[in-house]
């Protein structure tokens, strides 16, 4: 990961890690010590730090999640403030993705974190850290995670079958077996490497979100990680690691033998990026805090992640999932997503956490005598019956309910404060029970019933074996057509890439060309270079699009560069242009992994169009720069309007 | 003046210099580190939190990663970063500044401050600290005060706007600084009106710490008792110590200066051959479009009495420019009487001072320049206009004190160091700071970080001003002195007397188009953009500008861009010369979004093209 370092640390530098931890890590701490105490002074005064340069180009990076700063740095030069703060998001989108609403406690996602087994500690760094290697490595040379858009194996046939038989065949079959342990398939789907080959929902699923699954994809690659670098004439991947090690500032300490199965199988690439929380004290019930296992040992147990779910009121972020990853061969994998009993706890949670911190906001600004509470009414009421449920459950709540009885005296009784800012810790107070309550029941091993929660492993295994046998006869053709999915024909035209960013989609011919398949670029150096000014091009365009540019074209050596974002209607009508919100150069990331900026821009673009779906699209272009720009537009146009025809088969 | 006193506040929000080596016990207070903080008026514990987080943060990034820092950003304010020795300066401003241009804007502070005070630990060794702080608050508001936005983002030089100026003007100025460089202790000049350039010699850099200089004299002078000039030349003169890098030293001795061919007509004489220009003016450009076009255009009545006038000239150089410059005056009639006026004394003393130099070891200057004289006035006789400036200033092609070798001044320099106290020469004279240069080189500079001593000459013709950087003993040398004095003198009445005469520019509305042009070899930028306004239809030039700007300083390859939001389109173009921003104004944007070749931003390259070559801005 080209030599750059991810930090994160606690704001509370004080209190330090345990005897026996990897030394570095306290090493680590008084390097930066200075420079965590600092932030926190200057954000008491209202400014904090977001980057640092050195005169020999060294950048720091710093951002700050609730209670959470992380520190990103770069010395080799092969990385920028965005791409480093871009890594910082990611993390921070991963740990979301693994920890669900435990992240919305500072303590108790402390205590994942630094977990006082310092065995199990090293197993999640361990995780996280190769994690963000796998991201890191997608990030340089896969251009779906260049831009954050799902790439889908162009083949409407094939893929046609797949769903049919996803549907028909694997989901039904699963959903209908006593052996799913209660679980339930809501979207399965075929990745070849990092490419969508099919993708189903079950009817009474939401949307998977571009984002969550682009996540998901990372911890797909991260757990089977494909070789198709391997006989890429570019490795740059090996090259940069390399050359990165001296320029970081330590370097860590050899791994302990390696436990973790999901990180034993893939190469190790780049130097290590170390993470390091420190644990001050945690005012925490003590009885929801039994040991986690993050990363299982036993390949059947699936991944607990927590996704986004969109309902008719609402979207809960955050809900609980299974993530099973089944390896149907090298570089095909199928993906079943499950949702399991009790997940509707996480959205009382969430709608709790919700109308406390709304409360507690209120009572910040002042506001919590003149309205008296009046939400908290219907939430007093919800909140008991909720309580009397997870009693009925078995899940252990007293912490929550002791807490819960002492605010209602505070706020509702009449010789009491009421609704005054005395109530704010409470409010707190609240929130860091309702995660512990989350927490008990989504992260830890067994349910409240104590059933093991998964589809069985035998049942596992038969769905593997029905999409390997369907795909017996395709897979040598996807692995070959997943690296040269489409072409092009125009002439002058070197690269490019569109992308829908309504359904987070994009198309782009490959540019990892192996002996095998050689693109219009040929091989080697001059492929490598196109690649590197793509990968240049695509970080300028989100630079002019934070300040309001839509539209860029670039002359630079002997090429001309193209960019263009408009909005168009459902039947392909252009929609007009619209002055976009411009953005302070530390503002989250554009892309749509780690926070959905277009997502954001949709739904600013959509107030002048309500109740009209309203599309996104993006085209980048690459020419020779000795094409006239006329033509180098009207190809522009052309590829603009067919890439997206109805028939999604590019006329190309 | 008053266009100078508004400053942009955007460019600077704080401004601090501490110095960490009064700070190094656990007890010390952060206060005891403050050197200068800005703006003066912060109360002083939120002056110690900035200073001691600042420092600490920027001491422990640059123990990380063992380099000096260059910036700290924080959400609100960005601040460039300098750490030197034990100093630690922070210039910080806001996040929407580029970088670039705040680090460049932090340099020259700095580099100013040095310019004119030596190096900073001996500066506050022999100064007091309100003294210096007085010095960093003039050199701060200096450099913010008077241009626009647009200004610091390229961090350019102010100068005359020339598309107002008769090109003979600055042809003039240009031969004014060439005459006074034929005395072998005078470096390079520069002449400025009003705070702005109108020719120069020297680097970019150079003319813009000497601006602060001319521009403080010229405050002074606006007072009664604000003069500190010599008495012996009418209170115009006046001279201050200044301290020159090695790097800047020995440019202006290796520039390509040809004291020997002093003359602007020498290159067309001379053709192909002619190396290099004679020096980088301002006027170079337009000064060869005006010896073009003077045969054919508004030139002839100057011939009229030049030729009378040069006849009975005396060697001295500044009576034929003298005339020459008011020979664009339109009554001829007039001209004589105001003129004897004015120059009797002069003429007095250019007499004595001449007696004076004939003695002195070198006569030989005036032989030689008599016989030029004669040749340009036989020259001259033969009708050409265009000779009429160059011919007279080439009175000494061949002086021999321009061949004197480099060396020596840099070892005269080591003794007369001492002559930093010059002053003894114009007894009246006040005006340099009270800072006395060490009889040696400066010792707790490394050798390349080397800061020379030399003299900063001024002389002030109401808002002209000629500033020369000068040996130090030449303001003891009173040949020398009274020498380029009396050359000057007359020719910088003329131009003061015209240049005053020509009034600004109307400010004007939008017009169909918004550009400007960035010199990078000169740091001079052309644009017709209403400056000061602010105008709603300039901001997102501006913003387009900076951005592109900066793309262009960090891509090498980058030769032009186009970007456009739904309301503006801006085409930005660059060669290693230059850099050219152009905005069409007016009717709205067509065919935004969706490639389109109808797209009205895709024609802005042929449109710039085409409308900036009357600007003198050749794109092709």
């Amino acid at each position: 990961m080209h030599g750059s370092e991810l930090h994160g640390k606690k704001t509370n530098p004080n209190a330090c890690g345990e005897v026996g931890f990897p030394a570095f890590e306290d090493s680590i701490s008084t390097l930066f010590a200075p420079i965590i105490i600092s932030f926190s002074t200057m954000l008491t005064e209202g400014d904090s730090y977001t980057s640092f340069t050195t005169e020999n180009n060294h950048i720091y990076v710093l951002h700050q999640f609730d209670e959470c700063l992380y520190i990103a740095v770069n010395g080799d030069g092969e990385e920028k403030e965005e791409d480093l703060r871009r890594k910082i998001y990611v993390m921070n989108k991963m740990i979301e993705v693994l920890f669900g609403m435990v992240t919305l406690s500072g303590n108790l996602l402390r205590k994942e974190l630094r977990a006082r087994d310092t065995e199990q500690r090293l197993r999640l760094w361990k995780h996280l850290q190769s994690l963000l290697e796998t991201y890191s490595h997608l990030r340089e040379n896969d251009q779906s995670f260049l831009v954050e858009a799902v790439e889908r194996l162009i083949h409407p046939t094939l893929c046609e079958q797949c769903i049919e038989f996803l549907e028909r065949r694997l989901v039904q079959q699963i959903n209908s077996s006593a052996e799913r342990g209660g679980e339930e398939v809501l979207h399965a789907f075929i990745l070849v490497h990092t490419k969508l080959l099919a993708f189903y929902s079950s009817r009474n699923a939401s949307t998977l979100s571009a984002s969550d699954l682009l996540a998901l994809i990372i911890m797909a690659q991260n757990m089977y990680p494909s070789n198709v670098d391997v006989d890429d004439p570019s490795p740059e991947d090996i090259d940069s690691t390399s050359g990165s090690g001296h320029e970081s500032f330590y370097t860590p300490e050899p791994s302990p033998t390696d436990k973790d199965s999901s990180s034993s199988e893939k190469p190790v690439r780049g130097s290590t990026p170390v993470f390091e929380f420190v644990d001050p004290d945690i005012q925490m019930a003590e009885d929801s805090l039994s040991t986690l296992e993050v990363c299982p040992p036993d390949p059947a147990t699936p991944h607990r992640v927590f996704l986004e779910v969109s309902q008719k009121d609402g979207l809960y972020p955050m809900m609980p999932h299974s993530m099973y990853c089944l390896p149907l061969w090298p570089g095909i994998t199928l993906v079943l997503l499950t949702k399991f009993p009790h997940s509707g706890v996480a959205m009382s949670v969430y709608t709790f956490l919700e109308a406390f911190a709304k409360l507690e906001k209120r009572l910040n600004e002042g506001q919590g005598g003149s309205t008296r509470g009046q939400p908290m009414h219907e939430v007093r009421s919800k909140l008991d019956k909720f309580l009397k449920t997870l009693a009925l459950n078995g899940i252990q709540s007293s912490q929550l309910q002791n807490v819960w009885t002492e605010f209602k005296n505070r706020a509702f009784s009449r010789g009491g404060p009421g609704f005054s800012r005395d109530l704010i810790p409470w409010c707190k107070n609240m929130k860091t029970q309702l995660c512990g309550i989350y927490r008990q029941c989504f992260l830890s091993d067994s349910g409240p019933d104590d059933t093991p929660r998964r589809l069985s492993p035998g049942l596992q295994e038969r769905a593997q074996t029905m999409v390997q046998e369907k795909l017996m006869d395709w897979k040598d053709f996807l692995l070959v057509k997943s690296k040269r999915n489409i072409t092009m024909d125009f002439p002058g035209l070197i690269h490019f890439i569109c992308v829908d960013r309504s359904s987070g989609q994009m198309i782009a011919p490959s540019l990892s060309i192996t002996e095998r398949t050689t693109s219009e670029l040929g091989k080697g150096p001059v492929a490598q270079y196109i690649k590197n000014k793509m990968w240049s091009l695509v970080s300028t365009t989100r630079h002019y699009l934070q300040k309001g540019y839509s539209t860029l074209t670039l002359r630079d050596g002997d090429f001309y560069f193209c960019y263009f974002l408009w909005f168009e209607n459902e039947t392909g009508f252009k929609l007009e242009a619209k002055d976009i919100p411009t953005m302070p150069d530390d503002s989250a990331p554009i892309g749509m992994l780690a926070r959905d900026y277009y997502r954001k821009l949709l739904r600013y673009y959509s107030k002048n169009h309500p109740g009209e779906p309203v599309k996104c699209y993006e085209l980048l272009t690459v020419h020779l720069g000795v094409i006239p720009t006329e033509i180098i537009l009207q190809h522009c146009r052309q590829l603009a309007s067919k890439l997206w025809e109805p028939s999604r088969n590019p006329l190309l | 003046m008053a266009e100078l006193l508004q400053p942009d506040s955007r460019m600077c929000n704080y401004f601090f210099l501490y110095d960490g080596s009064k700070v190094r016990g656990e007890a010390d207070p952060t206060r005891d580190g403050i050197c200068y903080f800005f703006p003066e008026e912060t109360p002083l514990d939120k002056q110690e939190l900035l200073c001691g987080q600042l420092a600490g943060v920027g001491r422990c990034v640059s123990e990380l990663s063992s380099s000096p820092t260059r910036t700290l950003r924080l959400r609100r304010n960005k601040f460039a970063i300098r750490m030197k020795d034990d100093f630690f300066w922070a210039l910080g401003c806001s996040v929407d500044v580029p970088t670039v241009s705040v680090s460049e804007f932090l340099d020259q502070l700095i580099d100013l401050f040095c310019f004119y005070n030596g190096p900073v630990r001996r500066s506050y060794q022999l100064n007091s600290q309100e003294t210096l702080a007085a010095r960093w608050a003039r050199y701060l508001s200096h450099l913010q005060s008077g241009s626009s936005e647009l200004s610091h983002i390229f961090s350019c030089l102010r100068t005359i706007d020339s598309t107002n100026v008769d090109p003979l003007l600055l042809l003039k100025a240009a031969l004014i600084l060439q005459a006074c460089q034929r005395c072998p202790l005078v470096l390079a000049g520069c002449i400025l009106f009003r705070g702005r350039v109108v020719s120069t010699q020297m680097s970019p850099g150079l003319t813009m710490k000497v601006m602060v200089h001319e521009s403080e004299t010229y405050t002074k002078a606006q007072r009664p008792n604000g003069t500190s000039a010599s008495s012996s030349f009418s209170g115009t003169v006046s001279s201050t110590t200044v301290f020159l890098t090695t790097p800047e030293l020995q440019d202006l001795q290796s520039a390509p200066v040809d004291k020997g061919f002093s003359c602007p007509t020498t290159p067309q004489r001379d053709g192909p051959s002619k190396k290099t220009r004679l020096s980088r003016t301002l006027s170079d450009t337009p000064s060869t479009e005006s010896q073009l076009s003077n045969p054919s255009s508004s030139q002839p009545p100057q011939k009229a009495y030049l030729s009378p006038r040069l006849s009975d000239l005396d060697v001295f150089s500044p009576a034929p420019s003298h005339s020459a410059a008011n020979s664009l005056n339109p009554s001829p009639q007039s001209l004589r009487p105001s003129l004897s006026n004015g120059e009797h004394s002069v003429e007095d003393e250019t007499e004595e001072s001449r007696s004076r130099n004939s003695t002195g070891g070198r006569s030989q200057i005036h032989s030689e320049g008599d016989g030029s004289v004669f040749e340009e006035d036989s020259h001259l006789n033969g009708g050409e206009g265009e000779g009429a400036f160059g011919g007279v200033f080439d009175f000494q092609a061949v002086e021999s004190g321009n061949e004197q070798p480099h060396d020596d001044k840099v070892v005269e320099e080591d003794s007369s160091v001492s002559c930093g106290s010059v002053s003894g020469h114009n007894a009246g004279k006040s005006d340099p700071p009270p800072l006395l240069p060490p009889p040696h080189r400066l010792s707790d500079a490394s050798e390349e970080n080397a800061l020379i001593p030399m003299t900063l000459y001024m002389h002030r013709v109401k808002g002209l001003v000629l500033a020369l950087l000068v040996e130090p003993h030449f303001m003891s040398d009173a040949t020398s002195m009274e020498e380029v004095y009396h050359s000057s003198l007359a020719s910088l009445n003329g131009l003061e007397a015209h240049l005053r005469t020509i009034s600004p520019g109307a400010p004007g509305g939008p017009g169909p188009y918004t550009f400007a042009h960035f010199d990078c070899v000169q740091s001079t930028l052309t644009t017709n953009l209403s400056g000061r306004s602010g105008g709603a239809w300039d901001q997102p030039f501006v913003r387009a500008t900076s951005l592109l700007h900066s793309h262009f300083c960090n891509t090498e390859t980058l030769q032009e861009a186009i970007i456009r939001s739904a309301s503006t389109a801006v085409y930005g173009t660059r060669s290693v010369a230059q850099e050219t921003y152009f905005q069409q104004n007016g009717g709205s944007l067509r065919n935004s979004g969706i490639p389109n070749h109808q797209d009205s931003a895709f024609s802005l390259p042929s449109k710039a093209r085409h409308r900036l070559l009357k600007h003198g801005v050749n794109l092709l």
